[in-house]
């Protein structure tokens, strides 16, 4: 009777998508929440990005022209104060009407020209910047200053330059549009990916098996001539279709709030480079393939757990190893790219996946591994299903209690 | 006599106690005998009550008969069919039932009836049939489209009643069919039996109560400690005496201890 594969199956979809809650909570929910994270969290990065290039108010005393037609680059606003003043700026700082204050000694540009780089005279002008590491503004306004007073020190003593090449439009970042994208991507998204797809899974598979248990419906359904292999099949199967859809919904929500968080990005001056289209058709396919055959694998584990459970709450504790390992596993092959992970290592469930998702968004896919990878998933889903048999036709399993 | 319908041959069932048991029960065996070589028939359009104390071993007695659990030795056959060796054919022929409701709440019966009749391969039309017969014969027609989380507890009741023989089985196996039950609603528990009884199911049952034995059973089984002490049609064991002096006196008697 393979018929009652179908028959669970679809009486196990028909509660997902007349259940208006659970539809909602698993489908729905995921996608939407990440979506209104990240756009928040996009639009909050823009607005700390815009708060950053306020000016700079500066007090300066005896600041030279050179420096300040450098700072004309860094937005800072210099007003000239009188060394007598200075004890009122640095007050003024903790008022929020200065950034920071700059102190010149007085002889600081003669001192300058006279130096000569083989000179190594105890006594160099030293000087003053009073700054408020707790303020943002403040602390920024003091790095930029420090950082264009090194420059110039720097070109007092120039032995040689680093890719100063001002007046030939060459690019020295030789990154390329996938370079940009892999990396940013690669080292997000596989984890991201791992976390979603089991998160989807712990939701349901639980509620589904230990439910029934804690329930004791499931024994209406034992006593069915339906063969046990087959009630577990159209569980699986379902609760795999259940939760690829909420991470379907997770991954849209991802890709839809991408504009936002990249344009915030953007501004902050990372580069433009980042965009889907650099993957090809066969990453595509490669992807879905492996996420199907995870997700069947995660559910088929978390199945497992939620059978040796009495109730949904001692699931929820039982499945807490396979989360530290999902998260472990997509944590040690971050960023990874194929080569760096060995061929054998594909073999191992989840950190072989969590690696050929990193090989395939750093375009450093090899199909051999991945495909390794994806009959390791199916043959462990496989004997996932033989052991949840066993557990199912276990009186001890099952009737206890 | 009528076809031997139900036949239990010398089943036997032990437990493994858990050290967690065993310090609830304040004992210290590691195993329990809850069934201890028993033996009975029942016959074709009767009810066999099966009566015992608590802890008897008559629910572990009719889960046997239900194929929810194995015996550790013996056998048990319904309609011929071993429960041990083709328990597919076996669940075909039985409903099993309990009095606590347990259903997936958030279905309508109409599903529910559906479902089950899908699992045991009852054909549409006959499953459509059937399920308009039983929904009127018991007043669920007017609920068929509720889920089961809006039923009233009587209409639930109901509800479970129907489901659990939608297959149409020639056996009902039914532990403690009033157990918690308000008066009402073990009205409707037992004119189901009555009902199913006319429609020549043949049926077993298990209780402590004297008086629902009395009312609806054709035979009774006593059991106790896991043996069955007595076994007989309930005219021949309340001839000289009720059921309940019959059982005290075994009782004193050291029979049932
Ligand atoms: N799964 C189990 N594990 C351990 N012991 C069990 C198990 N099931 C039943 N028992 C024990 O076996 C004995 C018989 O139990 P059973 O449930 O068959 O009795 P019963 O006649 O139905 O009693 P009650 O009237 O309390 O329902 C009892 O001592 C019970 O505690
Ligand atoms: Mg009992």
């Amino acid at each position: 009777m393979t018929n009652g594969i179908w028959v669970v199956f679809k009486k196990e979809m028909s509660h997902f998508f007349g259940d208006k809650r659970l539809f909602f909570t698993s489908v729905i929910m995921p996608g939407l929440l990440i979506y209104v994270l990240y756009t928040i969290m996009g639009s909050y990065m823009s607005s700390m990005i815009k708060e950053e290039t306020e000016s700079f108010k500066t007090a300066a005393v005896n600041m030279p022209q050179t420096v300040e037609l450098a700072l004309l680059e860094y937005n800072f606003e210099i007003e000239h104060i009188d060394r007598n003043d200075i004890e009122k700026a640095k007050q003024g700082i903790s008022d929020g009407d200065y950034a920071i204050v700059a102190v010149f000694p007085d002889d600081f540009e003669t001192a300058l020209s006279n130096y000569t780089p083989d000179e190594s005279n105890g006594s160099v002008p030293n000087v003053e910047i009073y700054y408020k590491s707790v303020n943002s503004n403040s602390s920024i306004a003091y790095m930029d200053l420090v950082s264009v007073l090194d420059a110039m020190e720097d070109q007092l003593n120039n032995v040689f330059d680093v890719n100063n090449n001002e007046n030939s439009d060459i690019t020295y970042d030789l990154a390329t549009k996938q370079d940009a994208t892999g990396n940013t991507i690669g080292m997000l998204l596989p984890m991201l990916l791992m976390t979603l797809m089991y998160s989807s899974c712990a939701s349901l598979a639980p509620e589904s098996i230990a439910g029934e248990k804690e329930r004791g419906t499931i024994c209406a359904l034992l006593i069915t001539p339906v063969p046990r292999s087959h009630i577990i099949m159209g569980k699986l199967a379902s609760l795999s279709l259940m939760a690829l859809m909420g991470g379907v919904s997770s991954f849209l929500g991802i890709i839809l709030s991408m504009p936002s968080l990249m344009s915030s990005m953007n501004m902050a001056g990372a580069s433009d480079l980042i965009s889907a289209d650099v993957y090809r058709p066969s990453d595509y396919i490669w992807l879905m393939v492996l996420i199907i055959t995870t997700v069947l694998l995660m559910v088929t584990l978390i199945s497992i757990l939620s059978t040796l459970a009495h109730s949904v709450k001692e699931a929820g504790t039982l499945v807490m190893p396979l989360m530290m390992a999902v998260m472990l596993s997509s944590f040690a092959s971050m960023g990874m790219s194929s080569g760096e992970v060995p061929t054998a290592a594909y073999l191992i469930p989840l950190y072989g996946t969590s690696a050929s998702f990193s090989g395939i968004f750093t375009f450093s896919m090899n199909p051999l591994c991945v495909l390794l990878n994806v009959c390791s998933n199916v043959v462990l889903s496989g004997i996932g299903v033989f052991v949840l048999t066993k557990l199912f036709n276990n009186e001890k399993v099952m009737f206890n209690g | 006599m009528n076809n031997e319908i139900i036949k239990v041959d010398n089943i036997s069932k032990s437990f493994n106690l858990s050290a967690k048991q065993r310090k609830a029960r304040k004992i210290s065996e590691k195993t329990i005998t809850a069934v201890d070589h028993i033996s009975f028939s029942a016959y074709e359009g009767e009810i066999f009550g099966l009566l015992g104390p608590n802890g008897a071993g008559k629910t572990t007695t009719l889960r046997i008969l239900a194929t929810i659990l194995k015996p550790d030795s013996g056998n048990a056959y319904i309609n011929g069919k071993s429960v041990v060796d083709a328990p597919f054919d076996v669940r075909r022929q039985i409903g099993f039932l309990t009095s606590e409701v347990k259903m997936e709440e958030f279905f309508t019966p109409d599903q529910l009836f559906g479902f089950f009749s899908e699992m045991h391969g009852i054909p549409e039309e006959k499953c459509e049939e059937r399920k308009n017969a039983l929904f009127e014969l018991f007043g669920i027609d007017k609920f068929a489209q509720t889920k089961v989380a809006d039923l009233s507890t009587g209409m639930k009741q109901k509800v479970s009643l129907v489901i659990a023989v939608a297959h149409d089985p020639k056996v009902v196996i039914f532990d403690e069919p009033t157990n918690g039950l308000d008066v009402i609603m073990a009205k409707v528990v037992t004119d189901f039996l009555l009902e199913l009884r006319r429609q020549g199911k043949t049926i077993i049952i298990s209780t402590h109560i004297f008086s629902l034995i009395e009312k609806l059973c054709d035979r009774v089984g006593i059991i106790n400690n896991g043996k069955m002490v007595v076994c007989d049609s309930l005219s021949k064991l309340t001839e000289k005496e009720s059921l309940e002096e019959l059982f005290f006196r075994l009782y004193e008697g050291g029979e049932v201890s």
